[in-house]
Order: C-alpha cells, then sequence, then structure tokens
C-alpha cells in the first residue's frame, strides 16, 4: 500500500508541480515566520537574562524603590545587612552618564568591593598595571566593548558628566566578566556618591541569604516590613517583566505568522480539492480496483503531509536566516523598540523546531482534509462514468448551510465582547477565524443566489455559459473564491488598521506636539546654566515648559509605569493632555491630582474619581485621578502630575525635557541661541515638525512587516485563483471541446472561462472587503485594546480599498486568461477523441 | 463462483424496480455474456455485483468463500473486491500517471502480495498480452487496443475469482475487437476464472459460454 502512495505522491507532484510548491511555499513561509520570531525572541530574553545577569549578579532578593527618581535609605539596608538570615548585602548605586565627548549617556554602577564579590563577581574590576591608582583612589573600571566603542584605554582620563554634575578620573582598568555587548562602567560606590549622589541612600541593596534560608518565606516575611517606597524583588521578577514588556508584540507576530501557515492551508485545500476533483476517475478506479475508503482518505491526507513536511522543513531552514537577517537589520525586538540595542545571537533550537514542524503538518493537514472526505464520500460508479460531482446537500444540510453563516457570526460578535484572557486578546483572535470561516461558508451561497437568477436571463452565449458554470459549481466557485477572500480579508483588516491607527497617532501627535520647538537631555538632568539662561529676559523665547520623566514600580512583574512631571495647569489639564473623556475636579483639600493614561487605567484598572495611594518620594502617597488621557507611546502606562503638586509633595523636579515656543520671527535665533548648550551638554533639540516625521516614520516602518505579508497573500490568492480556475477548466475539458464542436470560436470560449474568473474574484473580493471591515473593526475596537490598550477610531480608507480591490480584479482576470488559454490550447477534436 | 440470488433495484425517484428477483450462478471457469437493450440495468446489474451500488434485496456470493457483498459494508467489499474480482472497462481507465507496468501492479499492491512477486508476475502478464517491453511506457502513448491490453493484465494479475467486464470492447475498431476479445477469453480461460461479460456485440457474446439476456421483466 505505501508503494502506492508514494506512487500516487510522486504523480502528484509531478503533474501539479507549480500548484503544489506555492502551497509548499505558502506553508514553509508560516513556519519561517512564526520559528524565527521565536528564535529571535528568545535569543533576545536569553541574552537579556545574561545582561542581567551580569550587571545584578546572582542574588536571593533585590531592595530597591519603587520610584525611579527615588532612592533605599542606608538605615533600611543597614536594617537588612543585621538579620541574621542575611549573609550578605551588597549596596549599589546606579545612574547615567555621558563619557565627554560622548552624547549618549551608559551606566555607571558604584558598588562595595568586597560584598559585590560575593553577589556581583562578574563585575569585579580588574587593575591595570600601566595605572598607579586603584579603585579607592577613584579609578573607574570600563567594559572591554565600551572601551572599544570609546577608542580609550587603561590610564586614559575621562570626565563623567550627568547634568552639572562631573568627575574627572582615570580609566584604571577594566571588567573582565562582562560580556561583548555590556557597555558600562565601574566604579568605588563611595565615589559615585560622592560626585552624583544620592546623599545616604543607595539605588539597590542586592542580598544574598544564609544557605538555610528560603529565599520566597523570608521576602514575604520582609516585604510587609518595608517602608511604602521600597520593594523586595526576586532576582526571577525581572525576567518576568522583560518578558512580558514584549509579550503582546510577540504574540502580534506570532499571529501573523500563524495567518501566513492559515493562507497555505487554504493553498493546500484549493490544491488538494482540485487534484481531487481531477483525479476523480482515477479514485474511483482505484475503488473499484480494491483501495477502500479509509484508503482512498488517508492517501490525499498523505498527499497533504507530502507538502506540509517539506514545506515546515524549508520552513525552519528560512526561518533560521531570517532570524539571523532579522536581527542584524531589526534587532532582537524587530523593530518593536523593547531591547533597544539587542542583536543577540541565534541558536537553532530543538524542541521549537519540532513543534513548528508538526504547526506545518498540522496546517496541511487542516487543508486537506475536506478534499480527502469529498474523496472517501465520491460515489464510485458514477464518478468513474462522469468524474467529480458535487452532490447538492440535502435539505436539513442547506437549511445547516444557510444557518451556519449566521450562527458564527453571533458567536463573533459574543467573542468580541469577551475580556482578554491572561492579559491576551485571545477571544479577539477567535473572532476573526470565525469571521474568515463564515467568508467562505457564503461564498456558495451567494454564487448560487446572485447567479442562478442571473443564470435565467437572456445573454450572450459566453456569458450565459460563464455565469452558468458558476452558479452550479458552487464548491470549485467557492475553493477558487477562499484564496481571494482570505488573501484580500486579511489585506483590507490590516489596511483599515493600520490607516485607523496612523489617523489617530496623526490626531495625538497635534495634541501633544503643542510647542514648535523640543530639547530632551538623555535621561539626565538638564543643566542648570541652561535653565538659569533660559529666565532671562532677552532669551528668544515666548514661553518655556520644562518636564522631567521617571518611573514607578506598581507590580514588579509587570514593566515599570512612566511618572510624567509636567508644567501643567491642575484646573486645566486639557491644555496639555488629550483627554478621552471628562475632567474631573479634585475634592476640596490638597490631595494631589493625577491624569492617568488610557493603558493604566485599562492594565490596573484605575478609573477617574478614584484615589489611589502611589509608590511615590519613598512613601505611599495618596493621589485623586482626575481623568484618562490618550497615550500611543507609553504601551505600558503613564501617571502625568503637575510640577506644582509634584514639588509641594517634596519631589525634587529635575527637568529632562523642554517644550520651547520661539518669539514670532525669532525661530533662526531660538536654534542659534541653544546650539551652544546642545554641543556642550549632548541635548537633542527637534522641531515639532521634524518629531511629527519621525514619529510617522517609524509607525511606517513598524508595520513594513505587515505590508511584506499582506503582498505575500494577495500573490497566493491569486496564484489560487489562477489554479483553481485552471483545474475547473480541465475538469469540464470535454464540455468545452463540445461546445467547440457545436460552434463556439476559441475566443468566445477564452472570454467565457475570463468571465469565470472575474465573476468568482469579484465574489471574493466582495466578500473579501466585508470580512475585512469586519477584522478591521475586531483588530481596531479589540485586539489592539486589549494586547497594547491603544484605543482609536475605525477609519476605512475607501478609496485605498476601492483601489486594491479593482487592481486585484485586474490582475485576476489577467490570472483567469491564463486558464482560458488553457481551456482553448488543444484541438476540439483531440479533447472529444482521448474523452475517456 | 458468481451467485446471484433474489436481487432487486429500484433507482430512487423510479416508479418501477429496474430489475427484481434476478437469480443467476456462474460456476468456476465460466464465461457468460450478459445482454440487453440500452438503459434496461446492466452496468447496474454489474455495479451491484460489483458492490459499487446497493441492492436492494438479495444476495450475491462471490469467490471460494461465497461472501455475500450485499452484506458487507464499504471497507469490506472493497478488500472482497481486491481479492477476488477483476475489471476491464470500456474506456480503459488506465491511470495516466503510472506507467504500464505500475498500472498492472496495482491490484497486486491493493491484495498484499508480497513486493518481491510484483515484477515477475507483472512480466508474465505483459508477455502474455502481447505487450513485452511496455512496462516502462507512459500509457498517454499507447493506443486505444494496447490501453485495453494493460487494462486485461490488470484485471488477470492477481488471479481473481470473477472477472466483470463492462463493454470491453466497445470503444475499439473491429480489427482490434476481435484481437482484444479473444485475449481476453484466452486468458480467462487459461487462468480458469469466471467472467461476466456486459456487451453489446453479438459476435463477443457468441464467444461466450452462455448468454443472459436481462429485459425489463428479468432473466432469460
Amino acid at each position: 500500500m505505501t508503494t502506492l502512495a508514494w506512487w500516487l505522491i510522486c504523480a502528484q507532484f509531478r503533474t501539479r508541480r507549480a500548484a503544489t510548491l506555492l502551497s509548499m511555499l505558502a506553508i514553509a513561509l508560516g513556519v519561517a515566520l512564526g520559528y524565527a520570531i521565536h528564535l529571535i525572541n528568545d535569543a533576545a530574553l536569553a541574552d537579556f537574562a545574561r545582561a542581567m545577569q551580569t550587571v545584578q549578579g546572582d542574588p536571593d532578593a533585590l531592595l530597591a524603590a519603587r520610584d525611579s527618581a527615588g532612592s533605599v535609605p542606608l538605615e533600611s539596608i543597614n536594617d537588612i545587612a543585621r538579620d541574621p538570615a542575611v549573609l550578605v548585602i551588597a549596596p549599589v548605586i546606579e545612574t547615567r552618564v555621558r563619557i565627554e565627548p560622548a552624547r549618549t549617556p551608559v551606566r555607571l554602577i558604584g558598588l562595595d568591593v568586597f560584598s559585590a564579590a560575593a553577589v556581583m563577581p562578574k563585575l569585579l574590576p580588574r587593575q591595570s598595571d600601566r595605572v598607579a591608582g586603584n579603585l579607592f583612589d577613584g579609578g573607574v573600571y570600563v567594559s572591554p566593548a565600551l572601551l572599544g566603542q570609546l577608542g580609550l584605554s587603561a590610564g586614559a582620563a575621562v570626565t563623567l558628566r550627568r547634568g552639572d554634575q562631573h568627575w574627572a578620573t582615570t580609566i584604571a582598568g577594566d571588567l573582565p566578566g562582562t560580556g561583548p555587548d555590556d557597555l558600562l562602567l565601574v566604579a568605588d560606590i563611595a565615589w559615585v556618591q560622592e560626585h552624583f549622589g544620592p546623599a545616604n541612600a543607595v539605588s539597590e541593596g542586592r542580598v544574598r541569604l544564609a544557605p538555610a534560608t528560603d529565599p520566597a518565606s523570608w521576602r514575604a516575611a520582609l516585604a510587609g516590613q518595608l517602608p511604602a517606597g521600597l520593594l523586595l524583588r526576586a532576582p526571577d521578577d525581572e525576567s518576568a517583566r522583560v518578558s512580558n514588556l514584549s509579550r503582546a508584540y510577540r504574540v502580534n507576530l506570532n499571529v501573523l505568522a500563524l495567518v501566513a501557515l492559515l493562507t497555505g492551508a487554504f493553498l493546500v485545500f484549493a490544491t488538494q480539492l482540485t487534484a481531487v476533483a481531477q483525479r476523480s476517475t482515477q479514485f474511483a478506479l482505484l475503488g473499484v480496483l480494491g483501495l477502500s475508503p479509509r484508503m482512498r482518505l488517508l492517501q490525499v491526507l498523505l498527499e497533504g503531509l507530502a507538502i506540509g513536511v517539506p514545506g515546515a522543513l524549508l520552513g525552519l531552514a528560512l526561518g533560521y536566516v531570517l532570524a539571523l537577517a532579522f536581527t542584524q537589520l531589526l534587532g532582537g525586538d524587530l523593530g518593536g523598540g523593547y531591547f533597544a540595542g539587542s542583536a543577540p545571537r541565534i541558536v537553532p533550537q530543538m524542541l521549537p523546531a519540532l513543534i513548528f514542524l508538526a504547526l506545518g503538518c498540522v496546517a496541511s493537514l487542516a487543508g486537506a482534509l475536506y478534499p480527502a472526505y469529498l474523496n472517501r464520500e465520491q460515489p464510485l460508479a458514477q464518478a468513474l462514468k462522469i468524474g467529480f460531482a458535487q452532490r447538492p446537500p440535502a435539505g436539513d444540510a442547506q437549511r445547516v448551510r444557510r444557518l451556519l453563516p449566521v450562527l458564527l457570526a453571533l458567536a463573533a460578535l459574543v467573542l468580541t465582547q469577551l475580556p482578554a484572557i491572561f492579559d491576551l486578546p485571545l477571544a479577539g483572535y477567535t473572532a476573526i477565524a470565525l469571521v474568515l470561516v463564515i467568508g467562505i461558508a457564503s461564498a456558495p451561497l451567494l454564487t448560487q443566489n446572485v447567479f442562478g437568477g442571473f443564470a435565467r436571463r437572456s445573454l450572450p452565449a459566453p456569458q450565459r455559459i460563464a455565469i452558468q458554470n458558476v452558479a452550479q459549481a458552487p464548491l470549485m466557485a467557492q475553493v477558487a473564491a477562499s484564496g481571494l477572500i482570505v488573501s484580500f480579508a486579511l489585506t483590507a483588516s490590516m489596511v483599515i488598521m493600520v490607516s485607523s491607527f496612523r489617523v489617530a497617532v496623526d490626531h495625538w501627535l497635534d495634541e501633544v506636539l503643542p510647542a514648535p520647538l523640543y530639547l530632551r537631555s538623555k535621561s539626565t538632568p538638564l543643566p542648570q546654566e541652561l535653565l538659569a539662561a533660559l529666565t532671562r529676559p532677552e532669551v528668544p523665547f515666548a514661553r518655556v515648559e520644562q518636564s522631567a520623566q521617571a518611573s514607578l514600580t506598581i507590580d514588579p512583574q509587570r514593566p515599570n509605569v512612566a511618572l510624567l512631571v509636567r508644567e501643567i495647569e491642575r484646573s486645566h489639564p486639557e491644555a496639555r493632555l488629550p483627554f478621552t473623556g471628562p475632567v474631573l475636579a479634585p475634592p476640596a483639600g490638597d490631595i494631589a491630582v493625577v491624569w492617568i493614561s488610557e493603558a493604566l487605567h485599562e492594565i490596573y484598572r484605575i478609573a477617574p474619581g478614584q484615589t489611589l495611594r502611589l509608590p511615590l518620594l519613598g512613601r505611599a502617597i495618596e493621589v485623586f485621578v482626575g481623568g484618562v488621557w490618550r497615550d500611543y507611546s507609553r504601551q505600558f502606562g503613564a501617571i502625568a502630575i503637575s510640577r506644582d503638586d509634584y514639588q509641594r509633595l517634596g519631589g525634587d523636579f529635575q527637568p529632562t525635557d523642554l517644550a520651547l515656543w520661539p518669539r514670532p520671527g525669532q525661530e533662526a535665533a531660538a536654534t542659534a541661541w541653544l546650539a551652544p548648550y546642545t554641543g556642550q551638554y549632548g541635548l537633542e533639540v527637534a522641531d515639532a515638525a521634524e518629531i511629527r516625521r519621525l514619529s510617522l516614520s517609524i509607525f511606517d516602518k513598524s508595520f513594513a512587516v505587515t505590508y511584506a505579508l499582506e503582498a505575500a497573500a494577495m500573490l497566493i490568492g491569486l496564484f489560487g485563483l489562477a489554479v483553481t480556475l485552471a483545474a475547473s477548466v480541465c475538469l469540464r475539458a470535454r464540455e468545452l471541446a463540445t461546445l467547440g464542436a457545436l460552434g463556439f470560436s476559441r475566443r468566445m470560449l477564452s472570454r467565457a472561462v475570463m468571465l469565470e474568473g472575474a465573476l468568482i474574484a469579484a465574489v471574493g473580493l466582495f466578500i473579501g472587503l466585508a470580512c475585512g471591515i469586519a477584522i478591521g473593526t475586531i483588530l481596531t475596537q479589540v485586539i489592539n485594546p486589549q494586547a497594547f490598550h491603544w484605543r482609536m477610531s475605525l477609519h476605512i480608507p475607501w478609496p485605498a480599498l476601492l483601489a486594491g480591490a479593482g487592481s486585484t480584479l485586474v490582475a485576476a482576470v489577467l490570472a483567469s486568461h491564463y486558464a482560458a488559454r488553457q481551456a482553448t490550447r488543444l484541438p476540439v477534436a483531440q479533447v472529444l477523441a482521448s474523452a475517456q | 463462483m458468481l451467485t446471484v440470488s433474489g436481487l432487486s433495484k429500484r433507482h430512487p425517484r423510479a416508479s418501477r424496480p429496474l430489475f427484481s428477483a434476478l437469480a443467476f450462478h456462474i460456476a468456476a471457469g465460466e464465461i457468460v455474456a450478459l445482454v440487453g437493450e440500452s438503459g434496461v440495468g446492466k452496468s447496474t446489474l454489474l455495479n451491484c455485483i460489483a458492490g459499487l451500488e446497493s441492492a436492494d434485496r438479495g444476495a450475491i456470493c462471490i469467490g471460494p468463500q461465497a461472501l455475500d457483498i450485499v452484506r458487507l459494508d464499504e471497507t469490506a467489499r472493497a478488500a472482497l473486491r481486491a481479492q477476488h474480482i477483476g475489471f476491464v472497462f470500456q474506456a480503459f481507465h488506465v491511470l495516466p500517471t503510472l506507467n504500464v507496468a505500475q498500472n498492472i501492479s496495482v491490484p497486486l499492491l491493493l491484495c498484499g502480495v508480497p513486493a518481491g512477486e510484483h515484477a515477475s508476475r507483472t512480466q508474465v502478464l505483459l508477455e502474455r498480452v502481447g505487450l513485452a517491453g511496455f512496462g516502462e511506457r507512459w500509457p498517454a502513448s499507447l493506443s486505444g487496443g494496447e490501453l485495453q491490453r494493460v487494462a486485461i493484465a490488470r484485471a488477470l494479475v492477481h488471479q481473481p475469482a470473477l472477472i466483470l467486464a463492462d463493454e470491453p470492447t466497445g470503444n475499439l475498431d473491429p480489427r482490434t475487437a476481435g484481437e482484444v476479445l479473444s485475449l481476453l477469453l484466452e486468458r480467462v480461460r487459461e487462468q480458469q476464472t469466471s467472467a461476466l461479460i456486459v456487451t453489446h456485440s453479438q459476435p463477443l457474446a457468441q464467444c461466450c459460454d452462455r448468454i443472459l439476456a436481462l429485459t425489463p421483466d428479468g432473466l432469460q
């Protein structure tokens, strides 16, 4: 039996090379994308974990401030050090400094070398023989990667700068334990504290417990006794936080890969169904000769698998190559911006490879399932006599067929109302799959109902033949249309989603960029010299607004929340923040007001009007939530607070960003006025138009992969149409030859086949457009809010969609020209004579 | 080798049965011609015997174990066909994607004959039907007569108990039809196989051991 199966598979590959290869490639594409995304993400996380392990070491717990602007008081470190369960606690001060004249800040870690030896051995410095001073004399130790980047070596004098503070020192050695991508400096904690602060406090305390102590129990016991502004983290919280950071983006990319796989499954479906139809007489003969129904079913499944296995293997190889290429081009976060600067090493992995291989096989088997079922069910005697015959469904089946799309639509509607599951829009994705199934299931109903009516009208012969064929062979029409339905629906939905998002971002940028000019330092405070100069009356600025950004840890396992301290009027915040709903006035008294971003509102289920206890400035501070504002730049939430409130609460406002309004007519003078400061302090200046252009360009780049996939999907859909039409023409060779013998010219036959292709394409595009709008709505209203917490209004770009549909229709007519040529290629007499 | 008893068949929307209470027996090695006008049900009877269509009533016992194909399920019918029945069709029905030798060995694969025997048995049959050296040829390069010889070889290669032939010379010119007919009868007799041949050809019918005429009133 295996011999016969093998013969038939080989014959299938020999006789249907193009369709089989394309199906294989579609499966390969899906597997490749999925595997590549997995490899890249896994490598990026491993890379991050390694870098984190270098810097963080291997502690049992980390004591840190919840507020990035805050710090851990030395008394807290000393209290913990006195705990008999604690073997050692290593205090650490971490800050970012510029090494002049470089503009980009790097990490400076101040440590106590004795305790660090127990917890963070990879950060231990190595003294250079050529330098006299050591760690305790105020030397800094630079990672080899940073030394290479700066082109410096031990003994070089450097100036480290953070805002107005600076430290002139010497490179006393390197950090042999750091990795090839680690850009950091290490110095003695006392020296770092002296030059950059904080006084009587540190950034973190890294705890190593006595061997007999259970770290989880110890952390749980101590967590309740800590001051409100401090947090005791487990070392793997950071890994979970980083994994959560890119989770939704990753899942979204994986869903795109699954979509490619789904398209592959549809192509296998079209290929196998047409193959079954074309070979129905042969399968019937094998059935007559004794091939059991089960074996006829298995044969088609095996043929599907014969497409899936090499396709998936090819996909794995392609996925590895793609992963290598993507990490070089886009970095470890695929352009998502989550692990900036990461270019991890890609290592092929056996278990994920097997899982993606299995997924490719499952997709091809799923595609072959219905054709296999039809092959099993074909009545042998009838198929032997007249070839493939689609039996009309019985009364009940017909009713079910009509009801099915309605029931599925209801189910999809219910799914769109469900909340995220494990923080992922799984119900939304299922609703999208259902919409596609509805589209495909409704194709035969539409063709029968619309074209059945047309076929009864008086029409010229070619048109009548074409319309009758579409109306009477709904299964073939369904197969031919299904590829277009899926590909156009997905393309249209992405166009709708991207367009809605772009329009929303465009409007949002209008609101969040009120000033003509912006200046920022990179994570370090702006120099006082500049801030003081800006207060002079002769400056070319009519107005200057300062803001600072820090971060808060609300949930250690989730990414940090941004804290924006801005010059906002408490009574009129809508002048600076794009609110999505009403702005509530705070209750009487001196409670601070914060305005939260949509993401924070959704992730932490915080509503306007509530009071919150925020871990701010080393304590839990009660604040009033005055409203929710739209923020497309911080996916994990942001809290805005007015500068006045922040300072009233005791916060040290150190601005990092400026919004500048040059006086009318003094725009050029304003830029020239800023130039000396930007050069001296490594600051960045950009005008609003430039920021807008850059933002939209980043937006467009991040969707570039999607556009490529859309183009691939459309090509696959068109090819599916051409293949199915060609197969359908091949099945009707005798019928077409008979028409030729009866007096149809080649031109008339060709026109009939092309019209048939155009009608099927029109049905596919119409349904595809309807499904695309439905899926686009789900993407913008369900998937984006649930996965990324981005809400936006639906914007349907009709001109782009209709132009896309029109050009696809033209392409479909051209594709059906191929089928028409097949139909008229052979001489009529030969076809009739060879007909069995 | 074939016993049909009380066989009745009515098409779903037909007013009267196509045939009812048919009964006949074909002994081992006996060749029987089934004649009758078009539409009388000859092909349907053949399909019922092969288990390709279900009979409404009656029994059809085939092979040395006299298995009643009417009572068997689809899978068992397929197995019975693979083991005990060989087919020759008017339209040849040779698989275009397999070469001549592969076509002939399909029944051997289906009834589980050890792979080592395939080549020799196929070769013997090719020689017996006058197609020695044609094993590697593709069906598209063969004439109608040659295709029917391939079909005859395929019908006989697994030494079935019964050959069912539906108008085996219907698509051939008289000279080729004569040659193919002689070949078929010769080989069937040589293998001591029973055969039921549906035909409109009087010369063919006359060459058989017995003639059954199917009429709207039954067998005569």
